[in-house]
């Protein structure tokens, strides 16, 4: 496997700039009016070079799951660009696009979701909600849809006969691989992982993780990696951006920021995290630090 | 050398719980033993479906029909009610009553499945205090109080009166945590106390943990599958795995030099163990 260094030449396959999403905030009663904002996203900027890994971490609350459904228009955001690179080398504006402009873009940017449980339809079968976006962007029918269904559960690690079978005869980590065979079905070139691998077993957690870089180096794929699990991120991401209260407070390569924060909320983040070597004690008092920080923000 | 001060508060011996399905009897924990010292922490880990959560549940005789325990004894050697046999107790033994939530008390990973919606956290801890001890109404309201301030509420008499929607995660489980710490049991069983928390949150809840176990003197049974947790909150791990105790022992030999393969597997597991692939 050679580095996936061509898509460089076009420049990054992902241009975030100025991504902003405000929530109102309504008051209570007959005559609602707008008494506030949350600003969910605030400002987000970053590039995303294809064949790249780039972790998006922060707490709940910290706006990372909100920028990512930004990016695939999931929700609209209130302003900013996000300038996507096709595969024919045109770059659309997807915050832009009109709804119908968005649906043949939307096949080459995929998203696999944190809860195998909830975004599976129970009432369909594996091979039905595996070939569904083939059939909703007519790309495939008949004959051809059920090879092609077969070959992606073949490829993620099922059976074809799996395909008979309805989403609660399956593990978690099976049904985490059902939902990537449906992302991977349309040959997206940008996956977004929303928490993709936190609800599972560290030991199937490892499976799937490796499940992904695998097919990342079969199909050239970019993953924008959305979790709290930092030692997740630290093995699986290229570089990482630390998000705090809408806006990214740090992005480096991974390395880096692990071995070299710079960021005062980066390390307290990374302080808290338990390390299983009983000799590296973790710090229990990121309460105090993390009350400063927001202190020094209100000054 | 002598005296019951030298044996461990929890002895669990030969443990056996069995599920009766159509298709037969399924033994989630299979001959499981261990024992937690006074003051001690013991974190039972393993992956989903190992028994852990059935073993802990089996302690405060939580196991509901088709589930049963088939074999084996628990032995908790109180220091305010003298040595019980868990596993013999009653379904209706008031001896039961005055184990659960008051010499062994429980936290949940989920701290709404432990916390009632529609009656305000104050009243929910002090239902506890009235359970198990003889004070006036006046006087549980007062201990709830200080024990919220404990647990780390900001203004814990206006908290006595909100309900639990509106607080956040981390503090809902600094509720629960008030709530099983109450009545200062001599066994806490805490079933992956921070799993569904931000780290930040989890450093919290475990250091409130280590703090409130210290000043209580309660012995800690944790429940994890997190060893990043298990390093640093354990005096002893035992590892569980299709319902048997596969590895026992204290926290730095088990993770430094593990003996059972399966305990390093899910040691290699660790995305921090692992090489980039």
């Amino acid at each position: 496997m050679t580095g996936g260094t061509e898509g460089m030449d076009g420049g990054p396959l992902l241009s975030v700039r100025g991504l902003t999403k405000h929530f109102p905030v309504m008051s209570r009663g007959f005559r609602r009016s707008v008494v506030a904002t949350v600003k969910a996203v605030d400002d987000v900027s970053f590039d995303l070079a294809a064949g790249e890994t780039l972790g998006l971490v922060g707490e709940s609350g910290s706006g990372k799951t909100t920028t990512a459904r930004c990016i695939l228009r999931a929700i609209d955001p209130t302003a900013g660009s996000v300038m996507f690179r096709l595969p024919d080398g045109r770059t659309v504006d997807l915050v832009k696009l009109t709804a119908g402009e968005l649906k043949p873009v939307r096949q080459h940017a995929q998203m696999v979701f944190q809860d195998p449980v909830s975004s599976l339809n129970p009432r369909m079968t594996v091979g039905d909600i595996v070939g569904e976006p083939l059939v909703i962007h007519r790309l495939a029918r008949g004959e051809e849809l059920t090879r092609r269904v077969a070959d992606m559960l073949a490829r993620v690690g099922l059976q074809p006969e799996h395909s008979r079978r309805y989403p609660h005869a399956f593990s978690g980590g099976q049904r985490q691989r059902i939902g990537i065979a449906r992302a991977l079905i349309m040959k997206p070139s940008l996956i977004v992982c929303d928490e993709a691998t936190s609800a599972l077993d560290v030991s199937v957690q490892a499976q799937v993780l490796d499940l992904l870089k695998e097919l990342q180096r079969e199909f050239r794929l970019t993953y924008l990696f959305v979790a709290h699990n930092l030692d997740v991120v630290r093995n699986f991401c290229d570089r990482v951006a630390v998000m705090r209260k809408g806006r990214i407070v740090e992005l480096a390569p991974t390395a880096r920021i692990f071995a070299a924060p710079q960021h005062a909320y980066t390390k307290v983040l990374l302080s808290a995290v338990p390390s299983p070597d009983p000799d590296e004690r973790m710090n229990f008092n990121v309460g105090d630090e993390l009350a400063k920080l927001d202190a020094a923000d209100q000054s | 050398m002598s005296g019951s001060a030298e044996k461990p508060l929890l002895e669990v011996e030969g443990l056996t719980v069995s599920f009766s399905t159509p298709d037969g009897v399924v033994s989630a924990v299979q001959g499981v033993s261990f024992a937690i010292g006074r003051g001690r922490t013991l974190a039972l880990v393993g992956e989903s479906g190992s028994g852990k959560t059935v073993t802990a549940y089996s302690i405060l005789r939580l196991i509901q029909p088709p589930g049963r325990i088939t074999g084996g004894r628990i032995l908790l050697r109180s220091a305010r009610a003298g040595d019980i046999e868990l596993a013999d107790l009653g379904e209706e033994d008031e001896l039961l009553y005055r184990v659960r939530g008051g010499l062994v008390s429980m936290i949940f990973q989920e701290p709404m499945t432990a916390l009632s919606p529609v009656h305000t956290v104050g009243s929910q801890i002090a239902e506890a205090i009235l359970l198990h001890q003889k004070r006036t109404a006046k006087e549980a309201r007062e201990l709830t109080i200080e024990m919220l301030g404990k647990v780390g509420m900001p203004q814990p008499s206006r908290c006595f009166d909100q309900f639990p929607h509106e607080l956040s995660g981390g503090m809902r489980q600094r509720v629960v945590i008030a709530m099983a710490l109450v009545c200062k049991p001599e066994l806490l069983i805490a079933d992956e106390p921070t799993t569904a928390l931000d780290v930040t949150i989890q450093a919290q809840i475990l250091g409130l943990i280590k703090t409130l176990q210290r000043e209580l003197g309660c012995a800690v049974l944790l429940i994890t599958h997190d060893f990043g947790v298990v390093a640093q909150m354990a005096d002893d791990v035992a590892v569980m795995h299709r319902g048997i105790v596969v590895e026992s022992g204290d926290v730095r030999s088990m993770l430094k030099t593990p003996q059972h393969a399966y305990t390093r597997s899910l040691l290699d597991a660790l995305p921090s163990r692992r090489r980039p692939a």
